[in-house]
């Protein structure tokens, strides 16, 4: 989808949508289940990524503020939950093999023949 | 208007016959060039090793022993070992670690493995050459004290007796089966292969007066991956977790099936105390091991054992079914005994949970037949425990026994003595019914005190060490009938048992007794069978016909395996007793595989089991002429009760686990220096720069380089 055909409300609300869906599942599976919820915030980097270009660098127009707004949003959304993934992986990784039991059913695939 | 269609889908047709034409013919080239000439590059590098035995990881409570390689396999660059000071190249000075150490076996002893061990950074694995024939100074890979926390003697029992304090039982031992390793281990046979490798190692890698061999240099990559880690519980907990991506079951526990059978029929499906039974049990042991995975002939420590009591049993079957004695035999066959007693430990716990017909108060006594194996001279030792003999009772019942097997002894050129001072049980299956109560009970062997037998659960405990050895010049056949002396030496030591288990039976005949003889041919036979090629004509005889194609031309391998799989020599003893203990019957195939007598007979299945045998071919035909056999033999089940109780860390039973593995094989290549194939890489990254470069800055001047061909034509307007 080319966002230059697009008129500015319809950026907005593409904008909107993406930030609050990210932000609604996150919050249901902290909740819910520890499984693939950690794929969402890939929604927010495309948010970032996608509208950088229209929030940051063009001529100002009326929707800007609020598409800004929404790309602050999501790239403060991203940074925490990669800060957060990355301190659990680093210690899931160094610990599993330790924690035996629990370590174990906290796996989904276990290595073959190391500890 | 429709005609056009038509045209069109014409046109369509033709076209898509002249491809598919052209297909075709394309894929008839192809297969034409791959049918013809196979010019693979792989078989060009490598070599495949033939034939490898690797060692494979076993797993207990609380160890892991054996070896593990990586997932894809460890490279080292081949070294033959001279000697134990060469070491230093492998594990110091040598250039290009790690390195893949061929051994020779006298070589393979524990203070090189260990030094191997501790530097395992610069060993990818090491290879052993089995020798062709034993080495003389003896070799045990087992530890110095077997089975020393599942045996009676504990601190509980007897303080002064556990862990060998009084007799070390196997003082070769040099506990090499019971290490972990890091690094892979394979052993080859001393033959063409073997050689070719050697030769390979002194052409390329060996070290001429100090200069550093030159690249390319021969090495060797072995794979053996281990799934299983840890420690037996940690495997069986991987094995049963669901709702991982991909379940895997990683390790197996080791067991298989004793062999039961009695000389007065028992009713299976009436579990627990017997009343008014009595029985005598006469054990053996029919399994053993070595340091390499499937290798285990065990002439001394398992055959030579259970071939006596085997022929003991034919020799009393006339005795037992004329006059009955008063108290039944059972003739127990344990496997898994080399594991921390795996078949008797579960006997055991079957007669003490009501799941077997006898109780451990329907046992009077246990006569167990051990190492039985004699090298030259006539005498065999009772080893007795003194513990329970402390008991008044249950003394006068062991003396009682002992006076039996010496009166039976007596008339044969054969002598029977206690050890001379008091000395616990070897590691028999005696101590797990004595763990459970103090039941009076004999162990016989063939050593007063420390083991006799050099070579105790290694690969060299062959027909060779028994002293089977044959006239030269002999057909197989001929072999088979040969009397060896081990054969006469085991016949005398079969026909003492049999007439003391008489006796102990309560038979009182002396006419009886005297003709309870056991016949050498068989045991010659037997012998034959087991340690030097299982498919004889004697075994085929005895067998059913599905059975008949298991057998094999070399020696049974009497490793007790995993499980699931049933092993050889259960199979084998099971067939051979039922024909030895067991009486014909003439009925009909089907009524016989289906275990009943006739169209109506729904009892007898629970009291005997019967074989469709496929029987020897007559003199002037060559249909073999098939029988049934009926007997009192059963297999019963030989896991350890830790597996059913789900105690994976228990202290009381064994708890032996096999690995799972995906793939083990091995080969050699030559391998070239680091620089070489850095250099390679570099260059070709850099050729793949450059041409990207190229293809770059031609398209982009594509206007320029392709356009000038156009003016002329234009021009002539």
């Amino acid at each position: 989808m080319n966002l230059e055909r697009l008129p500015n409300e319809e950026k907005l609300s593409l904008c909107r949508k993406y930030y609050l869906v990210t932000l609604a599942f996150c919050q249901i599976f902290l909740f819910i289940s520890p499984g693939g919820f950690a794929f969402l915030p890939f929604l927010w980097l495309v948010n970032v990524v996608w509208f950088f270009r229209e929030a940051f660098l063009k001529p100002a127009y009326t929707e800007q503020l609020q598409i800004k707004a929404y790309v602050k949003r999501s790239a403060l959304g991203l940074l925490l939950w990669v800060a957060v993934l990355t301190t659990w992986i680093t210690i899931y990784q160094h610990f599993r093999a330790e924690w035996g039991e629990v370590g174990d059913y906290l796996s989904f695939t276990i290595p073959l023949g190391i500890p | 208007m429709s005609t056009l269609p038509v045209v069109f889908s014409a046109f369509q047709t033709r076209k898509m016959d002249l491809l598919s034409n052209k297909w075709i013919i394309n894929l008839i080239f192809c297969l034409f060039f791959i049918g013809v000439s196979c010019n693979s590059v792989e078989n060009k590098i490598y070599v495949h090793l033939n034939y490898t035995i690797p060692c494979v990881r076993l797993l207990n409570a609380t160890h892991q022993i054996g070896c593990q390689s990586s997932l894809s396999g460890d490279v080292g660059v081949l070294h033959v070992l001279e000697s134990e000071a060469n070491l230093d190249w492998v594990l110091k000075t040598g250039p290009n670690p790690p390195y893949m150490v061929i051994l020779d076996s006298t070589l393979f002893t524990r203070s090189i493995m260990m030094k191997l061990k501790t530097g395992s950074s610069r060993v990818a694995g090491v290879v052993v050459v089995a020798p062709s024939s034993n080495p003389a100074e003896g070799f045990s890979p087992h530890t110095t004290c077997p089975n020393e926390n599942s045996g009676v003697y504990s601190e509980s029992y007897d303080p002064a007796l556990a862990h060998c304090n009084v007799t070390v039982w196997n003082p070769l031992g040099n506990g090499l089966s019971y290490e972990e390793y890091d690094f892979p281990m394979f052993s080859l046979k001393d033959d063409n292969d073997t050689q070719a490798i050697k030769q390979c190692y002194y052409n390329h890698n060996h070290v001429v007066n100090g200069s550093s061999p030159q690249y390319p240099l021969c090495a060797m990559q072995l794979y053996s991956h281990m799934s299983a880690v840890t420690d037996t519980a940690t495997c069986m907990r991987r094995n049963g977790i669901n709702f991982s991506l991909n379940p895997e079951i990683v390790c197996d526990p080791l067991g298989d099936f004793n062999v039961l059978a009695s000389t007065r029929p028992l009713n299976y499906t009436d579990k627990g105390h017997k009343m008014g039974e009595s029985v005598v049990i006469a054990a053996a042991r029919l399994d053993s091991r070595s340091f390499f995975f499937d290798i285990a002939p065990g002439a001394e420590s398992a055959a030579s054992g259970f071939v006596t009591l085997l022929a003991a049993a034919h020799a009393l079957r006339n005795a037992t079914q004329e006059a009955q004695p008063n108290r039944n035999i059972l003739y127990a066959f344990f496997q898994g005994e080399t594991f921390d007693y795996i078949g008797s430990s579960r006997l055991v716990y079957d007669m003490e949970n009501k799941q077997f017909p006898l109780d451990l108060d329907n046992v009077h006594s246990v006569v167990e037949i051990g190492q039985v194996g004699l090298h030259g001279e006539s005498k065999l030792w009772v080893h007795t425990d003194p513990v329970s003999r402390r008991n008044s009772s249950v003394n006068e019942e062991v003396e009682k026994l002992i006076r039996n097997l010496n009166s039976s002894a007596l008339n044969l050129n054969f002598s029977l003595q206690e050890p001379s001072f008091s000395q616990p049980l070897p590691p028999s299956s005696l101590q797990r019914f004595l763990r459970a109560r103090p039941i009076p009970g004999v162990v016989i062997q063939n050593h007063n005190s420390a083991f006799t037998n050099k070579y105790y659960e290694s690969m060299y405990d062959n027909a060779e060490y028994l002293n089977m050895s044959y006239p030269p010049n002999l057909t197989p056949e001929e072999q088979l009938e040969y009397v060896t002396d081990a054969a006469k030496a085991l016949t005398e030591a079969a026909t003492i048992v049999a007439r003391a288990l008489y006796t102990q039976a309560g038979g009182s005949d002396p006419i009886q007794l005297q003709n309870i003889n056991v016949d050498s041919q068989m045991v010659t036979q037997m012998l034959y069978g087991f340690l030097v090629k299982s498919n004889n004509s004697w075994f085929q005889q005895m067998v059913p016909s599905d059975f008949a194609i298991h057998l094999r031309e070399r020696p049974t391998n009497f490793y007790v395996g995993v499980t699931q799989q049933h092993s050889e020599p259960t199979l084998l003893v099971q067939y051979l007793l039922a024909n030895l203990t067991g009486t014909t019957v003439n009925i009909t195939q089907d009524n016989c595989q289906n275990q009943r007598e006739g169209e109506d007979d729904k009892e007898s299945k629970h009291i005997y089991s019967y074989m469709w045998v496929q029987g020897a071919a007559p003199p002037n035909s060559t249909e073999r002429v098939a029988f049934c056999v009926r007997s009192t033999v059963r297999l019963s089940k030989a896991l350890s009760p830790a597996f059913d109780l789900e105690e994976y860390t228990s202290k009381d039973y064994s708890t032996w686990t096999e690995s799972r593995w995906k793939s083990i094989k091995g080969r050699i290549f030559l391998v070239a220096s680091h620089e070489l194939e850095m250099l390679t890489l570099g260059v070709g990254v850099a050729v793949l720069i450059a041409s990207l470069m190229l293809t770059y800055i031609i398209s982009s001047k594509a206007d320029i380089l392709f356009s000038s061909g156009r003016e002329p034509t234009a021009a002539t307007y």
